[in-house]
């Protein structure tokens, strides 16, 4: 170990309360009670802070294993990740002999399909390729308004195969083994039936914009008078 | 630069046909000849008697999109942050192609174009639908415009240039792009060569129009 922490993991979603976090921290307890140190860091409130850059760097140079956990942001990941990515690239790139690291990817997503993650998750491999890290594998969740930020443990067996992929890549992480194909699959299964988030996802939709006074707007076309008909 | 970025009309124009560039490369170091790869793009369109807008993404002050959804409960359609994320939403409506010009990175899409793209949700409705049997987004409006990707490499990369491909592909589907292209170009000579493959996309669909 050459760290200051066993294993960083950075959260790229922009939100405070966010599902990326529900998972990072869900990891992160599973890796301690593994005897392994773990740090989170928010990548876009680091980012904006004067020296964010830097201690961007500085996290991830005194860390062995990197765990990416972010929100599917069009087909790909959250720009403040990107541009975190960059940075760590170019960083390690400039090394003489950058010191072995691992990583591990997990990417969520809105859609009910955990396979619209296959993009982001193939990013996160270039990234590892391009910077001399080591590429773990990469978890992709589907659905993931079900967890929608609350606490993992809080969402009891609704998240029943989140939680053994999760025991199965903490294992992975702790013993230095690969990915086991069956924590690929366990996070890829749906939480619920497709037709049955639709309709919790139209609801909720209408709901929130109902509490903005907004539901008999919420098909508008601001800028249709500009957009060109055929 | 202006906060709409800058709108180009020829001499030549001939149609009311509608390109935006969103231009992540110009303002990189990645090549010597990237800074005149957008001009080339550009006078390619002008050339074909297109409209051209262009918007230098990496030089305009765009904040990250903030996951908040406000776009689509809230003040549905128009994202609630008030700078030049929203013209990048705007322009993409009014226009017929979108070129996304991106030093490609790890087989996507820059930082700096990826912080203009985040914020076009909006154009999006929040409901889902489903296209070849996967749930995507409804589309807002009726027409939406197609989407080229152009990525600009040092040296050849089959990895991600494959991915960048497929991204394009996704994407296209995502925003209801009625047609998508993804081009790779690395080494000058290449990126010297970007007018002959927009060339001939400006002029047929010039013609098609």
């Amino acid at each position: 170990m050459n760290s200051q922490t066993d294993v960083l993991i950075l959260v790229g979603s922009p939100k405070a309360r966010s599902t990326s976090a529900s998972l990072g921290d869900h990891l992160a307890g599973l890796l301690r009670k593994r005897g392994l140190s773990a740090d989170t860091l928010h990548v876009t409130s680091n980012l904006r802070q004067e020296d964010g850059t830097r201690a961007l760097l500085s996290a991830a140079d005194g860390t062995d294993i990197i765990v990416l956990a972010f929100p599917l942001y069009v087909d790909s990941l959250p720009s403040p990740l990107v541009r975190a990515l960059e940075l760590l690239a170019k960083h390690r790139r400039g090394m003489e002999k950058p010191p072995r690291q691992r990583l591990l990817a997990i990417s969520n997503c809105g859609f009910p399909e955990a396979r619209h993650n296959e993009t982001a998750l193939a990013q996160c491999r270039i990234f590892c390729r391009d910077a001399g890290i080591e590429w773990i594998g990469g978890l992709g969740l589907g659905g993931g308004g079900m967890i929608n930020g609350l606490p993992l443990a809080k969402r009891g067996r609704a998240v029943k195969s989140v939680l053994a992929s999760l025991e199965l890549a903490a294992n992975a992480l702790a013993t230095d083994t690969p990915l086991p194909r069956e924590a690929v699959s366990l996070m890829a299964r749906p939480l619920v039936p497709v037709w049955l988030y639709l309709l919790v996802g139209h609801s909720g939709w209408r709901r929130q914009a109902r509490k903005f006074g907004a539901l008999k707007k919420i098909d508008d076309r601001p800028y249709q008078d500009k957009v060109k008909t055929a | 630069m202006d906060i709409n970025g800058k709108d180009n009309t020829g001499p030549e124009r001939a149609n009311d046909m509608k390109v935006l560039i969103l231009d992540a490369v110009s303002a990189t170091d990645t090549s010597p000849s990237d800074a005149s790869m957008g001009r080339i793009i550009e006078n390619e369109f002008l050339k074909a008697g297109w409209g051209v807008h262009t918007i230098a993404v990496a030089e305009m002050d765009i904040s990250p999109c903030r996951g908040c959804f406000q776009c689509w409960v809230r003040t549905p359609g128009i994202c609630v942050i008030a700078d030049a994320g929203r013209a990048v939403a705007e322009a993409w409506m009014q226009s017929d192609v979108v070129v996304l010009f991106t030093p490609l990175t790890f087989g996507g899409y820059s930082s700096s174009l990826k912080k203009a793209i985040d914020r076009v949700i909006p154009i999006l409705s929040p409901f889902f639908m489903k296209i070849r049997g996967e749930v995507h987004h409804k589309p807002r409006y009726e027409k939406y415009p197609a989407l080229v990707g152009i990525g600009v490499l040092p040296c050849r990369d089959a990895e991600s240039a494959a991915l960048f491909s497929r991204i394009i592909e996704r994407h296209a589907t995502n925003a209801h792009s009625p047609w998508h292209r993804a081009f790779i170009l690395s080494g000058d000579r290449e990126c010297r060569g970007v007018g002959d493959i927009i060339g001939p996309i400006a002029a047929r669909e010039q013609e098609a129009a």
